[in-house]
């Protein structure tokens, strides 16, 4: 690990760094990394790719180690050199692995550029399905808490209708009183009526008695005041008068 | 050039150490790292094989033996690595010789036998005679199947070694004639051995899966 890290560039090597203090220091890591200049761009460290290759497998470095004295030919013409100096001095010698070797290189190469890249695709489907169901999680948290954050706002607008509402009740009650009392004012009223009412008709009956009271008195006196002598002149009267109609 | 057919498969070794045999564990180096949450290519096509297995062998083991899929899974990568990496040209190829197949084959059949006869007599002897067999038959039938048990470590060891010796003959014999022949008989053999060589990984990978199958049976067989 460590002499892997020694391989890496500067900003590699410090993300590194930062992911090594995380698992020693107890603190979450934007404090380990608080320690650079910019603490954002270290963010968390992720797989790296393998770096740029020629020819399949040669590194893109041993070219430019060779670009700066030889030019772009250099390296080719140092590898065929070099391979003809080992053929040639029988340091390598082409027995039957060298054939089987042969064909293998050949199978390999073949094969990776026939199959490499439906295969690459199918797996990469699989990586980005696993990532997919991994960002899942976070992605409907994410949503949930946005979820929230409207269903707040939204209580927040509907708290605001609330309080027009209030004042809405608040009025219907002032109208509600002003109706009670004016119905309590009416039915005070009309009690207070009913009694002068009672009055009234108590002192018209009362009256009404002493006139009939009055009436009674009257009559029972006059007739009290009628003799029998009188009844009969006036009966003999009614007589008369009624012979003289007879007639 | 080869003193013998066979010399091709000497651990030819330097500083008298027999270091060939740390070829064995070049398979390790081919297992990817699994650091990170999110897996590379590599890693996910191990964890797609791996999982495969992992059902092939559980329904053979039952799921009362949790775990077990794990060993014998181990042990398909090991002999499949060994198997395909001793194809490449000078890596020596270790499941093509008994010393290596025979103690991965015999110290694993050794122990289910114990554990079945320790744990399992009863279960142990009545397999030496299969169902509906005729009672004049029986006795014949202990031996036979006493046999077959007691060669069954040597029968999975002898198969992936002479599986391995076979194929490698065959590429060393065709490579040998190599330094004779003219440019185009020599495409032809390059064509041939291309040929061979997908039916010798082809045959990597089923020897090791058939052994790792065949110990998973047979660890079936004790409970």
């Amino acid at each position: 690990m460590l002499s892997r890290a020694s391989l890496l560039s500067g900003q590699q090597f410090k993300n590194l760094l930062a992911l090594s203090a995380r698992a020693a220091a107890t603190s979450p890591v934007s404090s380990a990394a608080a320690g650079s200049a910019d603490s954002s761009a270290v963010g968390r460290p992720a797989r790296q790719e393998p770096g740029k290759v020629r020819l399949g497998f040669l590194p893109e470095e041993w070219f430019t180690f060779f670009y700066k004295k030889t030019g772009v030919t250099g390296p080719y013409t140092f590898a065929v050199a070099l391979s003809t100096y080992l053929v040639s001095k029988e340091i390598y010698v082409m027995e039957h692995e060298y054939y089987s070797g042969l064909s293998l290189l050949i199978l390999c190469i073949v094969g990776v550029q026939k199959l490499g890249p439906a295969i690459a695709k199918t797996l990469d489907k699989g990586i980005d399905e696993y990532e997919a169901q991994w960002n899942e999680g976070r992605a409907s948290e994410t949503n949930a808490l946005q979820a929230q954050i409207k269903n707040e706002e939204q209580l927040q607008w509907s708290a605001e209708g609330q309080t027009m509402l209030i004042d809405a009740k608040r009025e219907n009650v002032a109208l509600q009183l002003e109706a009670a009392y004016r119905a309590r004012v009416q039915n005070v009223y009309q009690e207070v009526k009913k009694r002068l009412d009672y009055q009234v008709e108590i002192l018209n009956i009362e009256n009404r008695i002493n006139q009939r009271n009055l009436v009674d008195w009257v009559v029972t006196k006059v007739r009290s005041s009628i003799t029998p002598d009188q009844d009969k002149q006036n009966i003999d009267k009614c007589i008369a008068d009624l012979g003289a109609l007879a007639k | 050039m080869m003193t013998n057919l066979f010399s091709s498969f000497d651990p030819t070794a330097s500083f008298n150490m027999s270091l060939n045999w740390l070829s064995i564990f070049l398979g390790l180096f081919f297992i990817p790292p699994a650091y990170w949450l999110i897996p590379s290519r590599h890693l996910w096509l191990w964890y797609k094989i791996i999982i495969t297995l992992h059902y092939e062998f559980k329904t053979l083991i039952g799921n009362e033996k949790k775990g077990s899929t794990l060993m014998m899974i181990s042990l398909f990568s090991m002999i499949m690595f060994n198997n395909i990496l001793g194809l490449c040209p000078y890596i020596f190829t270790s499941t093509s010789h008994l010393v290596m197949t025979l103690s991965l084959a015999l110290p694993m059949w050794f122990s289910f036998m114990i554990y079945g006869w320790l744990n399992n007599s009863t279960h142990m002897f009545a397999h030496l005679v299969p169902q509906g067999t005729p009672n004049i038959l029986m006795p014949f039938m202990v031996i036979i199947e006493t046999i077959s048990n007691i060669i069954r470590p040597g029968t999975l060891a002898i198969r992936l070694a002479a599986n391995m010796i076979a194929g490698h003959l065959l590429m060393t014999l065709l490579g040998n004639t190599g330094p004779n022949l003219t440019l185009i008989v020599l495409n032809i053999l390059l064509i041939l051995q291309i040929l061979l060589l997908i039916l010798e990984s082809a045959v990597a990978i089923i020897q090791s899966y058939v052994f790792a199958i065949l110990s998973t049976l047979y660890s079936s067989e004790i409970h």
